[in-house]
C-alpha cells in the first residue's frame, strides 16, 4: 500500500524574517521539499525610479539591518559605473574596511548565537551559554567589534549614512581606526578559537555537487569588485548578469527564485567565495583552514559554520592589514558628475553576490531599479538540499527530520526579510 | 554617591507604535537625574548587553505586542523577575529584548536594577503615526518613567517594589 506524509515546519526559528517548510515524503521517497517565504514583498526596486543617485545608498541601506553594506556598495559601485568614476586608494581600502565590519558582525551573530546550537544540541544561544558562556561573550565581542568598523566608518551601526558614491561623506583619521585595531586583534585571536571549535561539532555525513558562484578578484579574496565567475566555466563581467541568470516566479514564495538559465540551481555564499577564492587567502589562514580538515573546496553545506569562521579570520586579518597601512585621503570623495546611463554594481555580500543594476537620467535620476539578493539566489540550493537531507532519514520519527532540515537551512543563514524575500516545516506523509 | 542610571528607547520610529520607546525617551531629555545616560536603539537588541555594561540602573522603554488593551503601561522588574517566556516584545529580529535580558541574565551580565517599560501597542504599519490609544497613554508613561529614574538614580529597583 502507498504511503504519504507531511512534514510542516510553520515558523523557523534563529533566522531573519520569517518563512516556512512543507516536506512530502511518498513510498518511502521526499517528492517536494518547499521553502515557502510569506514575508511581504517590499517593492525597493518600485519606489527608487525618480530618486536622485546621491540618495540611493541611504534608501537601500534600509533593506537589511544586518547587511546594509553589501546593498549600499553594489548601489555606489554601481552608480560610478555609469557616471564613469573610479575610486581608488585609501577610499577603496575604507570600503574594504567597512565590508569586513559588516561580515564580522553578521558572520559572529551567525556562526556563535544562531547556528553553533544546531550542532551541540541546545534550543538556542541562551541555553548554551549556560555551559559556553566563554564562547557565547567572545562572539559578542566579534559582533561588538563588527559593529564598531560601521559605527566608526559609517557613522552609525545600523543603516549606516555615511557612504556616498565616490567615497564617503567624511573619512576617519588614524585615531579614529586606532581603538579598532586593539579590538580587531582580540577579534582574530577569538575568530581564529572559533574555527578550531566549529572544527569539531559532529557533521552529518552530506555533500551536494554545487554550481559555486562567486566574484574572483586578480588578487584579493573579494569584498566589491572581480569578475563573475564559478566552478563550471562562467567567467562573466558582472554587466553581463541578465545574459546568465534569470529569476523566476514560483507559487510557494514571496521571492523571486534564480537559476542559471543554462544548468539551473546555483550556489552563493561562504562556501562558493572559499571554493573560488581558495589561493586568495593568506597561507596562515590557507594553513588553519586545512588544520579544521578544510580542503581548498568544501561541499559540506554543514561545514559552511567553519568556512564562516575562516572568513571571520580573514576580515580580521584584512581589517588590521587596512588600518595598519592607513594614510588619510585629502578628501572623504571623489568628484561625481551624473550622465545618462546604465551601471552594475555585484559585490560579495556575508550571504553572497549582491546585484545591481541601475538606469539613470543625465541628471543622475533613477530610471529604473533591479536588485538580486543573496538569499533568493540560494533559495533553489536549499530545497536541493532539503530534500538530500530528508531523504537520507526518511524513516526516522518526523522531529528529527524536521531538527535536522531548520538546521540545513540554517547552514544559509538565510536573510528572509531581505529575501523578499522567511520560516514555518511541515512534513506531509500519507 | 549617585548611582549611574542609562534609559534607553527601543524601537523602530517609523512602524507605528513600535515608536513609542524612542518617543518616550525623547521626552525625556532633560528631565532626567544629573548625569544619567539617553539613547534610543533600533534594530538589533543583543546590543543592549554592551549598552548597559558599566551602568548600576537600566531603564528600557519599549512597544509590547498588542493583548487587548492598547496604550497599557507595564512596568517590568528584569532583574528580579525572569520575564515571561509569551511575554512579545515588537521585533521581527532573532534576538528581542527578552532574549537579550535572558542572555544577559545566563552570562551574569545583567545591570544590578533593570526596569522595563513596555506600553502596548495597537498597529505597527511602516509610516504609520502612533495609534490614539498608544499616543494618549505618552504623557503618563513619560512622567512615570521620568519618576522611575529619579527613584533608581538614588536607590535600587527594589525600593519601588
Amino acid at each position: 500500500m502507498a504511503t504519504r506524509k507531511t512534514i510542516r515546519v510553520d515558523y523557523l526559528a534563529r533566522v531573519e524574517g520569517e518563512g516556512a517548510l512543507d516536506l512530502h515524503i511518498a513510498d518511502g521517497k521526499v517528492t517536494e521539499a518547499r521553502l515557502n517565504i510569506f514575508e511581504p514583498p517590499r517593492f525597493f526596486e518600485g519606489f527608487l525610479p525618480g530618486r536622485s543617485y546621491t540618495e540611493l545608498p541611504d534608501i537601500v541601506a534600509r533593506i537589511c539591518g544586518i547587511c546594509p553594506i553589501a546593498y549600499q556598495m553594489g548601489a555606489v559601485h554601481a552608480v560610478e559605473n555609469a557616471f564613469g568614476v573610479t575610486v581608488g586608494g585609501q577610499l577603496r581600502a575604507l570600503r574594504r574596511l567597512i565590508y569586513c565590519g559588516e561580515w564580522i558582525e553578521s558572520h559572529a551573530l551567525h556562526v556563535v548565537m544562531l547556528h553553533a546550537p544546531d550542532f551541540l544540541g541546545y534550543p538556542d544561544a541562551i541555553r548554551m551559554a549556560a555551559e559556553h558562556g566563554e564562547v557565547v561573550k567572545n562572539g559578542l565581542f566579534l559582533k561588538k567589534t563588527g559593529n564598531e568598523i560601521l559605527r566608526i566608518l559609517g557613522g552609525r551601526e545600523i543603516h549606516p549614512v555615511n557612504v556616498r558614491a565616490g567615497g564617503f561623506y567624511h573619512a576617519p583619521t588614524r585615531a579614529d581606526l586606532a581603538p579598532l585595531a586593539e579590538m580587531l586583534k582580540r577579534s582574530r585571536d577569538i575568530a581564529v578559537d572559533v574555527v578550531r571549535w566549529t572544527a569539531g561539532f559532529p557533521f552529518p555525513d552530506f555533500t551536494q555537487d554545487y554550481e559555486f558562484v562567486a566574484l574572483r578578484h586578480p588578487d584579493e579574496y573579494p569584498f566589491n569588485e572581480g569578475r563573475l565567475v564559478s566552478s563550471r566555466g562562467l567567467d562573466i563581467d558582472i554587466a553581463e548578469y541578465e545574459n546568465e541568470f534569470e529569476e523566476r516566479h514560483v507559487a510557494h514564495s514571496t521571492a523571486l527564485h534564480s537559476v542559471l538559465k543554462k544548468r539551473g540551481a546555483y550556489l552563493v555564499g561562504p562556501l562558493a567565495r572559499y571554493a573560488l577564492n581558495f589561493d586568495r587567502l593568506p597561507a596562515s589562514i590557507q594553513a588553519l583552514a586545512r588544520e579544521a580538515g578544510l580542503g581548498p573546496v568544501c561541499a559540506d553545506p554543514f561545514r559552511s559554520i567553519t568556512v564562516r569562521g575562516i572568513e571571520l579570520v580573514y576580515a580580521c586579518e584584512e581589517a588590521l592589514r587596512i588600518i595598519a597601512d592607513y594614510d588619510p585621503p585629502s578628501g572623504g570623495s571623489v568628484a561625481v558628475e551624473p550622465r545618462a546611463g546604465t551601471g552594475y554594481g555585484c559585490t560579495e555580500a556575508p550571504r553572497g553576490i549582491c546585484w545591481h543594476r541601475y538606469d539613470f537620467e543625465a541628471d543622475g535620476v533613477i530610471r529604473a531599479a533591479r536588485i538580486v539578493p543573496p538569499t533568493s539566489q540560494n533559495q533553489p540550493s536549499i530545497e536541493a538540499d532539503l530534500k538530500g537531507v530528508a531523504q537520507a532519514l526518511v524513516d526516522a520519527p518526523d522531529d528529527v527530520i524536521r531538527g535536522r532540515c531548520e538546521q540545513a537551512i540554517r547552514n544559509y543563514d538565510p536573510c528572509i526579510s531581505c529575501s523578499t524575500h522567511f520560516l514555518k516545516l511541515r512534513v506531509h506523509r500519507a | 554617591m549617585t548611582r549611574r542610571l542609562l534609559v534607553v528607547g527601543l524601537g523602530n520610529p517609523d512602524r507605528g507604535d513600535d515608536a513609542v520607546g524612542a518617543m518616550i525617551a525623547r521626552s525625556l531629555a532633560g528631565r532626567l537625574p544629573a548625569g544619567a545616560a539617553l539613547r534610543e536603539r533600533a534594530g538589533d537588541m543583543l546590543s543592549l548587553i554592551d549598552d548597559w555594561h558599566g551602568y548600576d540602573a537600566v531603564i528600557c522603554i519599549d512597544a509590547a505586542a498588542p493583548a487587548g488593551e492598547p496604550g497599557r503601561i507595564h512596568r517590568l522588574d528584569a532583574a528580579r523577575d525572569a520575564l515571561a517566556p509569551d511575554l512579545a516584545f515588537a521585533s521581527s529580529h532573532a534576538y528581542g529584548l527578552a532574549e537579550a535580558v535572558a542572555l544577559a541574565r545566563q552570562l551574569g551580565l545583567l545591570p544590578r536594577d533593570l526596569v522595563i517599560y513596555a506600553v502596548e501597542g495597537l498597529g505597527f504599519e511602516a509610516g504609520a503615526p502612533l495609534s490614539a490609544p498608544v499616543a494618549a497613554s505618552l504623557r503618563v508613561a513619560s512622567e512615570r518613567v521620568a519618576a522611575e529614574a529619579q527613584r533608581l538614580a538614588r536607590h535600587g529597583a527594589a525600593a519601588q517594589a
